[in-house]
């Protein structure tokens, strides 16, 4: 089990240096440049020539590319092309206003699919099997952008209960970190794009629970402590679900990882300044280290997510022992 | 040994190849730039910018493209990103036609940006505005004299010719003078003063704006997060509009589009090569310490020292820059430049001396171009409060300015879209805009209540560029005909919801006073362009394809 997870550790090592790579070349394959950006596109080759010196662009392709390599590993990620500011800065900030908005959306998603799925399988075939499952579709079925907008022209328009957009009132101070979940201000901006991040991602957790807790009810042990007298629900909570949850585990590490960078539309109806966005500024605007460091970030999320769960197997599912199978 | 031999004769073989085909290929060339006599006209693209960028300029390209097939001449729109349309026309002039907007930046009211830049042959280099390439001998002898007649009466004629003999040239065709598409809450505040190439967004709608109902605050909307508030390594437009409250300049373009003195309260052209300056007494940065001739000495030395990329051009020409009292400069210039002034002291940001000289040096940093400056502390009617980063800048009214705000001061909120923006606007969280928003929402913003939704004078247009060392381009006679194809009208009434005007002249109608009233719009009429192009020798075949002269 050690021995399996030192090498799940390396592997995944190996993995975010190759990301590093590639995401160093591609960049730079990619066609313009930075220096393109000045005001009015005609530039004057003295300006440009200083703004390569600055970027530390004039150096050749492989050092920069030792360079980068070296400054990755021990945190110092330079500084932005148009900000000038520490990418590490940049990135933090905006890394939070996601995770504030996907983990309020996540744990809603996780917490409410797992129960309905639960509840609809325990009662297959009634109107709430049937009825949540084509409501879950319809909702991941449609673009977030457009579930976002339809929830802003009803809610925010129309009946003038929350704001258009953005984390908080302009000039209203909301602190900082953790601090925003006191303030009633970013609370009452968090609603609607929760919402709708919610809807969209509802339907995996919960359709996977129902499945796999079909699945889990089938077998014996079921039928066993039902045969024992235990009350309904605690079978269906403490038998049941407990097994079927395995799946959800997986299918979700990979859910949140991908939520974290795939909302740049829902960050653009409501004006959230988080990671999407800033993924797309950077790439744009040809801000290497603003582009590599995000997608950097979020690959390493995915990847760490994605070991997380693989781990986390070995202790949820007892029957899972690798390496040790011929004991 | 015979290997070694072999891989030798392979390699000479291939040299011998290279060189064959590059002696065949380079007359090959030169033949394909002359356009070959009598055969069908070469097909052209029109590179332009895609719709996430701005919807308007693929739908004007392929419109465009469609009139120009309707004369029997293959066309194709080419919508690609932003940045390679830039690498592309202007570094590797690897193109055949641009759809481009120059917009109406304050620094190209004066005639210089669209008369020199744009047409003098010596511009046509790497990075160089003439990327048409246009090399014509008396727009050069007149964009020069333009540049160093300081009488401005006597510029003002030779301006006026250089835009008739531009116009003749076509090397490009000026498609509509968009309007600037603002609007703002009058519920919330009065007085706004719209300048041309910034609507309501102006520096004079900033100090003059009074705000009627709220905390005394202007909520200005904006769908771009702010980049940069380092007024040494500030790029771009939307930058310098946040940067020229919180940092003064010495000269201010009024709305009028003419620069009059600001920090500096007088000046006197000595000769055409030297300029007095002096200062307005008692003025302070925002930390309190005096405004004094030896910062403005130290802001030419410092922008000149470390290459500010804006400025740097224009810097070359300054010779020096001497202190002559505690409020007096002298400036020296390399030789005469009438844009000098507007161009130069209405553009760059005074710096605090006390700050900047331990800049890059105590800040962490290599070059100044890496400084964040996160507190920027100026000299501007705004002082600086706070700027939460991609969400919004707050600045307070400088209560000790000579031209003290009206308001108590401005936050600038960064939207997701036009449409969130607009929402916000009819919603009234937001209260005015800082740039363009997209016309199509104007016209919904209309309806609204307290809400004004204007398009404001502009000297920006959208225009069309030739490569004129391709053909058909080449040919002026052919440019000429095919600036009458241009569906103007079409374009904007369908795509601008118009606002805008039939484009003629480089220097648009807004900017009145260097504008040539004789310079129209060429009318769209097929007729005139067939005549044009058959007087210079081209024929239609039977299908109906245009070919080059025989």
């Amino acid at each position: 089990m050690q021995e399996y997870i030192i090498k799940r550790v390396l592997f995944t090592f190996l993995t975010l240096f190759g990301v590093a790579t590639i995401l160093f070349f591609i960049f730079r394959i990619m066609p313009g440049d930075p220096t393109a950006q000045v005001i009015s596109p005609a530039l004057d080759p003295v300006a440009q020539a200083a703004l390569k010196k600055a970027y530390g662009l004039d150096k050749p392709l492989i050092v920069q590319y030792v360079l980068y390599l070296k400054n990755l590993v021990i945190f110092d990620w330079g500084r932005s092309f148009t900000s000038s500011q520490q990418v590490f800065g940049i990135l933090t900030y905006r890394f939070w206003n996601t995770i504030f908005l996907m983990g309020a959306a996540m744990c809603f998603v996780l917490v409410m699919g797992t129960g309905l799925g639960m509840v609809m399988a325990w009662r297959r075939g009634g109107p709430m099997d049937s009825g949540g499952t084509v409501l879950a579709l319809i909702f991941q079925s449609a673009p977030p952008f457009v579930t976002g907008l339809l929830l802003l022209i009803v809610l925010s328009y129309r009946l003038d209960l929350f704001p258009t957009g953005g984390m908080h009132t302009p000039g209203v101070s909301i602190g900082s970190g953790l601090g925003m979940f006191f303030s009633g201000d970013f609370l009452h901006h968090l609603v609607l794009p929760t919402i709708t991040v919610a809807l969209y991602y509802l339907a995996t957790p919960m359709l996977i629970m129902r499945d796999s807790m079909l699945e889990v009810m089938g077998s014996d042990f079921i039928e066993l402590a039902k045969a024992k007298g235990l009350a309904p629900h605690r079978v269906m909570i403490k038998h049941a679900a407990r097994n079927a949850l395995l799946a959800v585990v997986t299918v979700s590490s990979l859910m949140i990882g991908f939520a974290i960078g795939g909302q740049v539309l829902v960050e653009s109806v409501f004006s959230w300044p988080g990671m999407g966005q800033l993924m797309v500024e950077a790439a744009s605007s040809h801000d290497y280290p603003v582009a590599q460091a995000t997608f950097l970030v979020l690959a390493a999320l995915v990847i760490f997510l994605n070991l997380i769960a693989d781990i986390s197997y070995c202790y949820l599912d007892p029957r899972i022992k690798i390496g040790k199978s011929k004991g | 040994m015979n290997q070694t031999e072999a891989k030798i004769r392979n390699l000479f073989t291939v040299v011998t190849i290279l060189i064959a085909a590059s002696l065949v290929l380079a007359p090959a060339s030169v033949l394909a730039r002359a356009g070959k006599p009598g055969a069908v006209v070469d097909s052209r693209e029109i590179t332009t910018a895609t719709a996430t960028f701005d919807p308007v300029r693929p739908e004007a390209a392929r419109v465009i493209a469609t009139a120009f097939q309707s004369i029997g001449w293959d066309v194709k729109a080419n919508p690609i990103d932003y940045n390679q349309n830039v690498q592309k026309v202007i570094m590797e002039h690897d193109y055949d036609m641009w759809l481009v907007m120059l917009s109406g930046a304050s620094l190209r009211i004066d005639p210089n940006v669209f008369t020199y830049k744009k047409h003098f042959s010596g511009e046509y280099k790497k990075g160089g505005w003439n990327w048409e390439g246009l090399s014509d001998m008396s727009i050069d002898e007149l964009v020069v004299a333009q540049q160093k007649e300081m009488d401005v009466e006597k510029r003002k004629q030779i301006v006026y010719e250089a835009q008739q003999r531009i116009k003749q040239s076509q090397s490009m065709s000026v498609l509509a003078y968009v309007q600037m598409t603002n609007a703002y809450r009058s519920d919330r505040i009065k007085s706004v003063v719209p300048m041309m190439g910034e609507g309501i967004g102006s520096f004079w709608t900033d100090i003059n704006m009074e705000v009627v109902k709220g905390d005394g605050y202007v909520r200005t909307g904006a769908t771009s997060p702010l980049k940069n508030l380092n007024p040494v390594a500030a790029k771009d437009h939307l930058e310098f509009m946040e940067l020229r409250m919180i940092y003064d300049r010495l000269f201010r373009i009024n709305p009028d589009g003419e620069a009059e003195p600001w920090a500096a309260k007088s000046f006197k052209v000595i000769d055409p090569t030297t300029i007095d300056l002096t200062l307005r007494q008692g003025m302070k940065f925002h930390d309190g310490e005096e405004v004094t001739a030896e910062d403005v000495k130290f802001t030419f030395d410092y922008h000149t020292k470390w290459k500010a990329p804006f400025f740097v051009e224009s810097l070359k020409n300054v010779a020096s820059v001497e202190t002559t009292g505690k409020y007096s400069v002298r400036i020296k210039l390399n030789e005469p430049y009438a844009p000098f002034i507007p161009n130069l002291l209405g553009a760059i940001f005074i710096i605090p001396q006390h700050i900047w000289k331990d800049i890059p040096e105590k800040a962490g940093v290599t070059d100044p171009l890496n400084f964040a400056n996160e507190k920027p502390v100026g000299s501007g009617p705004f002082k600086f409060d706070y700027w939460d980063r991609g969400r919004e800048l707050k600045v307070t009214a400088f209560k000790e300015h000579f031209s003290e705000p009206k308001s108590e001061g401005i936050i600038r909120v960064v939207y997701g879209s036009h449409d969130a923006m607009a929402a916000a606007i009819e919603k009234g969280e937001c209260d005015r805009t800082r740039y363009i928003l997209k016309p199509s929402l104007l016209m919904d913003l209309r309806k609204v209540k307290n809400v004004v939704a204007e398009g404001y004078p502009n000297h920006g247009f959208y225009t069309l560029s030739y490569h004129t060392q391709r053909p058909p381009l080449d040919d002026p006679a052919f440019r000429q005909a095919i600036d009458h194809v241009i569906p103007r009208e079409l374009i904007i009434e369908a795509i601008l919801s118009s606002f805008g005007e039939p484009g003629g002249s480089i220097i648009a109608p807004a900017n009145k006073f260097w504008h040539n009233p004789a310079v129209k719009a060429s009318p769209e009429d097929i007729n005139k362009a067939k005549q044009i192009l058959k007087d210079a020798g081209y024929w239609w075949d039977k299908q109906g394809r245009l070919h080059y002269p025989k």
